[in-house]
């Protein structure tokens, strides 16, 4: 299979159109009802390792657009899955019966830091930050240089006053 | 830094492995264990969380390169051709020949004395201390070599950035870095003869992470590879001169500590051979030194980009909308998956002893798991 029979494959099963970035990177984007099937599909067809997930925050337009990439060892090219979510309240369902443990991980990540909620992932306990009582940080209206002066400098402090000028 | 579980049972436990023990380096697993034996394992990153994919939201394309330095401390050098990468890909500029040849020579450069770093822990984690003096006495010969090329001895300060390499390699390199081989061969050979001694029986068939365990666990690079996935993206997605150059995957089956030591230690001989062809057909003429240029817009797309760094797998899903900065920087690590999934599951059901044997043949990095 090369990255041509997946773009007519992708046209037959799902009706979608796929594009050919350069070789061995396809891009798609796909409805958030129909990503579970589209892993079924990819993961059948070989695409056996994810490679990472992520999440881009669209500010203006209210969404959270989150890509998957997936890695064929036999077909040796890269798809790229993409899926828009809402950002008031990101949910979406969750990979891991795909992919197990490494997407578990990946969707671990992103919860902390996006706050993306992903439905059937059993263990979304914080990972790298302590004691965070704020909001995701990684979203684009978090303002973490307000965050840090407000929480960690102080007015009076000689050596931390300058900030506050 | 141990917590009694059960005042019935006197054998439970749990056990902080880290992150103030020698080595660990800013990471830390709790162990429960019965007795001698792990029953289960709870890896506790965030310790080196800086932030990295919101800190390159705010910077330019050549501050970011410097930045890209910090994402592992071990192999700099790698991490700044990933995202120069990135930024080319997206800007389609054309990288000058010469360029090519020296990214691809500092990456190899760096990967071996990333190896000898992940030997050096191994066999100081496993009490093997002629290898670890060795090795890290060795990669001082490296260093060396990075200090001269780049001006830093760990951290280049974004040598290797978009657009090509900051400056040419000074006159006198080619001939340094041919008796800098010629010395890591010769430490290849001591070490083959010592570690029958210690090393192979401390971690032979310690650890074993079969096949279909690697793939659902996310595990890549030399991990993958000692467990018989033949996979190497230097190969199977080829980038800079890499498809011009004759080397192999060194491949092994048994999956095992053992396994992953002797991997890093073949792909050492792979990166020499490969340094040795790089710089035999390296074009002669001056490079120019780049320029940063002030307002210099990231044309708009998004691209993801893969390479073959010591420790696995890298990626970077960069997003631009068409200003300076860009809008997204997803950053990859091997160590993410090394680190949680694969280690908690080597170390379930493991001895006590073992625990440091697993834990450093799986040559982790805190600083890239947590960016």
């Amino acid at each position: 299979m090369n990255e041509l029979d997946l773009i007519d494959d992708f046209d037959l099963e799902f009706g979608v159109n796929a594009e050919k970035q350069r070789d061995r990177r396809v891009w798609v984007t796909v409805d958030r009802e129909a990503l579970m099937d589209v892993g079924r599909f990819l993961f059948d067809k070989g695409f056996e390792h994810l490679s990472a997930i992520s999440v881009t925050d669209y500010l203006d337009e209210g969404v959270y657009e989150l890509t998957y990439h997936l890695w064929s060892y036999s077909d040796n090219f890269l798809v790229t899955v993409k899926t828009k979510i809402s950002r008031n309240k990101p949910a979406i369902d969750s990979v891991t019966p795909i992919w197990g443990e490494s997407a578990q991980i990946h969707e671990r990540e992103l919860h902390e830091l996006f706050g993306v909620t992903f439905e059937g992932n059993t263990d979304l306990a914080p990972l790298f930050l302590e004691d965070w009582d704020g909001p995701p940080p990684f979203r684009k209206d978090f303002d973490w240089r307000k965050y840090v002066k407000e929480n960690y400098y102080d007015k009076e402090n000689e050596r931390e006053k300058h900030y506050f000028i | 830094m141990i917590k009694k579980m059960n005042e019935k049972n006197t054998t439970s436990y749990e056990l902080l492995f880290g992150p103030a023990h020698p080595g660990s380096g800013n990471f830390s697993v709790r162990l429960r264990v019965d007795g001698e034996q792990v029953t289960s394992a709870r890896a506790d990153p965030g310790y080196l969380h800086r932030g990295f994919e919101k800190l390159m939201e705010y910077r330019d394309r050549m501050q970011n390169s410097i930045l890209s330095d910090r994402v592992c401390v071990f192999e700099a050098l790698n991490w700044n051709l990933v995202h120069a990468e990135a930024v080319d890909e997206l800007t389609g500029e054309e990288i000058p020949e010469k360029a090519r040849y020296i990214r691809v020579l500092m990456a190899e450069l760096s990967r071996i004395q990333s190896h000898l770093i992940w030997y050096g822990a191994t066999s100081m984690g496993i009490g093997f201390d002629t290898g670890f003096k060795i090795a890290f006495g060795y990669r001082d010969y490296i260093l060396d070599l990075f200090e001269l090329v780049t001006g830093g001895r760990v951290y280049p300060a974004g040598y290797i950035c978009p657009g090509g390499v900051r400056r040419d390699l000074p006159d006198s390199a080619k001939d340094k870095i041919i008796h800098v081989l010629g010395k890591t061969r010769e430490m290849l050979r001591k070490c083959e003869s010592f570690e029958k001694t210690t090393l192979r029986h401390r971690t032979k068939g310690v650890g074993i992470l079969n096949r279909g365990d690697a793939l659902r666990l996310g595990a890549t690079g030399p991990i993958a590879r000692a467990s018989g996935i033949s996979s190497d993206v230097r190969f199977d997605d080829p980038y800079e001169i890499y498809p011009e150059l004759d080397f192999e995957i060194p491949t092994r089956d048994e999956g095992d500590a053992y396994a992953r030591c002797i991997v890093g230690r073949e792909e050492i001989q792979e990166s020499i051979r490969i340094v040795e062809q790089v710089l035999e057909r390296m074009p002669e003429k001056k490079l120019e030194p780049i320029k940063p240029k002030l307002a210099n817009k990231i044309p708009e797309g998004e691209v993801y980009v893969r390479n073959e760094i010591a420790r696995g797998e890298a990626g970077v899903y960069m997003k631009s909308v068409g200003e300076e900065t860009p809008y997204r920087c997803k950053i990859r690590g091997p160590s993410l998956l090394h680190m949680v999934p694969v280690l908690e599951h080597l170390l379930k059901g493991s001895q006590i002893a073992d625990v440091p044997a697993i834990y450093w043949s799986l040559n982790i990095c805190p600083a890239d798991m947590d960016r």
